[in-house]
């Protein structure tokens, strides 16, 4: 065995034991979610070509999307191979969440979701490492986006980003009126993520990958996902600790 | 002109073949899924169907058994337009076509507009007294 296949079976060998997600089911299930994107933007330069006017605003968010999802993909791969790299700092969940609405905002008009920003209360910085944070909260919400008008339901589609204490720590999530995000289907999902080509069943008709994404970025970082409520609505998000220190300075 | 009942969960790609086919001169009613698109086709009585297999909480085989249950919808052309490879469904393609109806299976990403358009035309019954060669 050469020097470079050592290394690689090395690195390998650490992405299967540091986090099973991030393994082969995971690039299929990314490989299979990116169809859609580009699916859109074929079909919708095609259309253009057959009837003189194209979209460019919803291409340029599709192929945005695209690339998000694939750069959370990698960060993900990046942190549960070198975690030493990616080091925690205090972070404000309210700055995240705005961030993370920002990018989310083009791909929401397209999908007709109205996003919503729930930050009030002082819950002062959380113990994180920012960029996974926020990758993985825009990964889950492109994956929720692009689901809730197929979930039927609500008249008006609505995604709400919000902060709340709990009894654990910060949560930090996605909310929509929907009832299909549940811990159940979630964990059935991580049960079916190797077995099926659609696994959130319930609530997305893709392969869900940037949900995946999500799980493995949060998971890298020593974090959960799961399901939570806010208010009357549902959805998921990890719980994150405070720093109890900084808040006393 | 035909009333298409168009099965997409997506809400981008669903706008994108509604123009293609609204700009044929078709009527087009778009359901994003199995249950709304069963109570659509009780109201427009569909000329032909446009799916896709992967739907929310129902899947399209789920929908395929309860809309071919129904006398009046026995005969309607089922035009499968997935995300599902084609290779996937070589064991169980008889069933589709010979129990379920489906006259045609197109490869969704590989599927351009132009094919769809044609696989409608092909799928829909040609008016009295016109001969194709």
């Amino acid at each position: 065995m050469s020097y470079n296949e050592g290394t690689t079976f090395f690195y390998m060998a650490r992405l299967q034991s540091a986090s099973p997600m991030l393994s082969q089911h995971l690039l299929l299930t990314v490989a299979e979610e990116l169809k859609l994107p580009l699916s859109q933007i074929a079909r919708q330069a095609e259309l253009g070509q057959l009837n003189g006017g194209v979209d460019l605003l919803t291409i340029q968010s599709t192929a945005d999307t695209a690339l998000r999802l694939l750069d959370n993909y990698a960060l993900g791969v990046r942190l549960s191979l070198e975690p030493q790299q990616f080091d925690v700092e205090p972070v404000s969940v309210s700055s995240v969440l705005y961030d993370t609405g920002q990018q989310l905002q083009s791909l929401a008009k397209i999908y007709g979701v109205s996003l919503e920003l729930s930050i009030a209360g002082k819950y002062g910085p959380v113990m994180a490492h920012r960029q996974g944070l926020q990758a993985a909260l825009v990964s889950l919400g492109a994956a929720l986006i692009e689901a809730l008008p197929a979930l039927g339901g609500a008249p008006q589609l609505r995604l709400q980003l919000a902060t709340h204490r709990s009894r654990y720590g910060i949560v930090a999530g996605l909310y929509a009126e929907t009832d299909k995000l549940t811990n159940q289907a979630l964990q059935h999902g991580r049960k079916l993520q190797t077995h099926s080509r659609q696994p959130l069943m319930n609530f997305t008709h893709t392969s869900g990958a940037g949900i995946f994404v999500a799980d493995a970025i949060l998971r890298a970082m020593q974090l959960n996902l799961r399901a939570s409520r806010h208010h009357r609505l549902y959805g998921l998000g990890t719980v994150l600790q405070p720093t109890n220190q900084l808040q006393l300075v | 002109m035909a009333q298409i009942l168009l099965i997409e969960p997506d809400r981008v790609l669903a706008e994108t073949y509604y123009r293609l086919f609204v700009g044929d001169g078709h009527s087009v009613v778009v359901c994003a899924g199995a249950q709304a698109a069963i109570m659509a086709a009780d109201q427009i009585k569909p000329d032909v169907v446009v799916m896709e297999l992967q739907l929310i909480e129902h899947s399209g085989i789920e929908f395929l058994y309860e809309f071919r249950s129904y006398m009046d919808w026995r005969a309607v052309p089922i035009i499968l337009q997935t995300q599902v490879q084609p290779g996937e469904f070589s064991a169980n393609w008889e069933l589709l076509r010979s129990e379920l109806g489906v006259s045609q299976f197109l490869y969704k990403p590989h599927t351009t507009l132009h094919q769809l358009q044609r696989a409608v035309r092909e799928a829909l019954p040609q008016p009295a007294g016109l001969e194709t060669s």
